[in-house]
């Protein structure tokens, strides 16, 4: 048996999570390739030509292993531990990939509102004929896998901060950041140009504000989104760390960046550090992102 | 302290009622500029670029009334559930500091404790006031409702061209007018009596047309470029659904939605914020009562309807009904939405007349 994941969008948000968590389980794992052209311009094709370019993308991968393999596994995530909701358009992506592809779609909500993650999990081995000591021990080597991740991402995000040159912040979305082929190699080009690029997804949050006991004025709204808070709130660390530039990825059409760009620009602004807010889709040209670059590059003291 | 002047986000026809409830409420009000081009330019120039349209909208509705002198607003948050709605109050508030109106933006949940506490706090009137208000609100909601309702029914049927159009007109303004609640059911009972004396033509079968989608363009004439009396005057029956009191409903009793999720699970396995659950529930209710046609409205980007689309295509593909949908923002102009409506006009003419046969 093998089961696809689509190497987009959720994937980021817990890299290697559940390829692992499949393949302690004996299942074989399809991962689709990193971004390409073909991917893109499949996915531009089947979807909805108003939905966010991230989603696009997500769609082209999903296209890419149909029929590759004999389950894609799309989950359907809402809300997170903190009980704080996912994207709105992650609520509805198993069943529009249900429209578009002739292989099965695995999916379980994970709505920790009701359930937790774990149970969920529990749920999942159980529609894959595994039983439940299994699917702890599948689940537990691949949290330990996570975890791995988070200190391989501290480290790295100690070693950027110690190195000399103008550090330079990331804001976006795993999904955005990671994503070579969707960030046109942004991470490259600056430094190239002799920065060194921070990402945001890595700057390490000692603890999590709780944000119902805070009671003075943070300088943004009280997010339900969990990324919301999360940005922020790093937003507000990496201002410790003697950053000279800010820059902002933002997919086309994603309507929560609509809201969230708002909120990142007036702390920066406020801070005096110079930003630069970026918008990529499809017909994104390098060309123009390299001259937009190198002229911010340029407003750095 | 400053006088405090309200002024409230602009929807469709029931900005009417809604100047009432704060009039009634002892408050001053400079009710929100009528949307027309110039507005929604005004709206959009201060507005967040990637932010959905009807923020612009309001946004341009209540720069009129500000520079007329009104300091406060009132936004209702979390409508939508899960959608961008939700960050309308902060962002308008952050927007207007920035563009350098100094005002006061009320944002409240909607739920009936916030809305009651907040106004109390704001006009210090007494519960029976607040109750009194309330109730007058509500049957001015309902009138006008009911009226839009009865229009659409009458409009495609007149004889003569612009009559239910004309009285429609007149009726909204009678009802912004009445400010006393004791003699308003006799205005009703004269408005609707007139409404029964339009002369139509009897037992004619017509071909039906739904409007489905997000709740705002639906119901906001203004901003739909009118789609309701365009599909009336080309002898189409228009049905909608959405409406405040069904949105309203739906808050106090949540089992409505319980069974949407039940109807749709094939189609969508959970919401997705705003309305986008119910849009798929309508069009399948309209397949079932053998309508002729459906049209969806979305502002251009809306995150629910934008992720609900592609199953309502597939409902489209799988039924046969013509379908249309709409993405609105400052971009669009009448004469587009014209065509489009022309086009599709003559595909529901066709698809009326195959099932006749």
């Amino acid at each position: 048996m093998t089961i696809g994941i689509p190497r987009a969008l959720i994937y980021w948000k817990q890299p290697h999570f559940w390829e692992t968590f499949f393949k302690e389980l004996n299942f074989k794992v399809l991962l689709s390739p990193p971004t390409n052209k073909e991917i893109v311009e499949k996915g531009v094709k089947v979807s909805d030509p108003e939905t966010c370019f991230a989603e696009k993308v997500f769609f082209g991968h999903i296209m890419w292993l149909d029929e590759k393999c004999d389950w894609i596994f799309i989950p359907r995530l809402k809300t997170n531990a903190e009980k704080l909701e996912y994207c709105p358009k992650f609520f509805g992506v198993p069943d529009l990939a249900k429209i578009l592809v002739k292989s099965p779609i695995l999916t379980e909500t994970f709505d920790e509102k009701k359930e937790k993650f774990k149970k969920t999990l529990g749920r999942l081995g159980k529609k894959l004929n595994k039983g439940q000591k299994e699917t702890e021990k599948a689940a537990k080597s691949a949290f330990l896998k996570g975890k791995e991740l988070k200190e391989r991402e501290k480290k790295d995000f100690l070693k950027q901060i110690e190195k000399k040159g103008k550090k330079i912040v990331l804001v976006s979305h795993p999904y955005n950041l990671y994503d070579d082929y969707v960030n046109l190699g942004i991470k490259e080009k600056l430094e190239k140009l002799g920065s060194c690029p921070i990402f945001i997804e890595e700057v390490p949050l000692e603890k999590t504000q709780d944000q119902k006991s805070k009671t003075q004025n943070l300088g943004y709204p009280k997010f339900h989104w969990e990324f919301g808070k999360e940005i922020m709130e790093k937003v507000d660390r990496i201002l410790d760390y003697g950053i000279v530039g800010a820059i902002e990825i933002s997919s086309f059409q994603c309507g929560c960046d609509a809201v969230l760009k708002e909120f990142v620009e007036k702390k920066f602004k406020e801070n005096k550090i110079p930003f630069l807010y970026l918008l990529i889709d499809e017909q994104t040209g390098e060309a123009g992102i390299q001259t937009r670059l190198e002229a911010f590059m340029d407003t750095l003291k | 302290m400053k006088k405090t002047i309200i002024t409230f986000a602009r929807w469709g026809n029931y900005t009417i009622a809604f100047k009432t409830l704060f009039d009634q409420l002892g408050l001053e009000v400079i009710p929100p500029e009528k949307t027309n081009s110039q507005t929604i330019a005004e709206g959009a120039k201060i507005a967040p670029e990637m932010y959905c349209f009807p923020l612009k909208v309001t946004l341009g509705n209540y720069l009129p009334a500000i520079r007329k002198g009104a300091n406060t607003i009132f936004m209702v948050q979390n409508i939508g559930g899960s959608c961008r709605q939700r960050y309308y109050g902060v962002v308008q508030e952050k927007v207007l500091k920035e563009a350098g109106y100094d005002i006061n933006l009320l944002d409240f949940r909607a739920t009936p404790k916030d809305i009651y506490s907040t106004i109390k706090k704001i006009s210090g009137a007494s519960t029976w006031q607040i109750i009194k208000a309330a109730r007058f609100f509500f049957q001015k909601l309902k009138l006008i409702e009911r009226i839009e309702k009865i229009a659409q029914f009458y409009r495609p049927r007149e004889i003569e061209k612009g009559t239910t159009d004309r009285l429609l007109a007149e009726s909204f303004s009678e009802i912004e007018k009445a400010d006393k609640e004791k003699d308003f059911s006799k205005i009703k009972k004269e408005i609707l009596k007139r409404f029964s004396e339009i002369k139509i033509e009897k037992n004619k079968k017509l071909p039906k047309v739904a409007l489905v989608g997000e709740i705002y363009t639906v119901c906001d004439p203004t901003i739909n470029f009118d789609v309701e009396s365009k599909l009336g005057r080309e002898r189409f029956e228009v049905h909608r659904e959405m409406d405040i009191t069904y949105h309203l409903k739906k808050l106090i009793f949540p089992w409505k939605d319980w069974i949407i999720q039940r109807k749709i699970n094939p189609y969508l396995g959970s919401t997705v914020g705003g309305h986008g659950r119910d849009a798929i529930y309508e069009m399948l209710n309209y397949v079932k009562k053998d309508f002729d046609g459906i049209i969806h409205l979305l502002p251009f980007g809306c995150m629910p309807e934008v992720t609900v689309r592609p199953i309502l295509e597939k409902i489209h593909l799988e039924s046969g009904i013509p379908f249309l949908s709409l993405s609105l923002d400052e971009q669009v102009a009448e004469a587009g939405i014209n065509t489009r409506l022309e086009a599709f006009v003559d595909v529901v003419r066709n698809y009326h007349q195959s099932k006749k046969i």
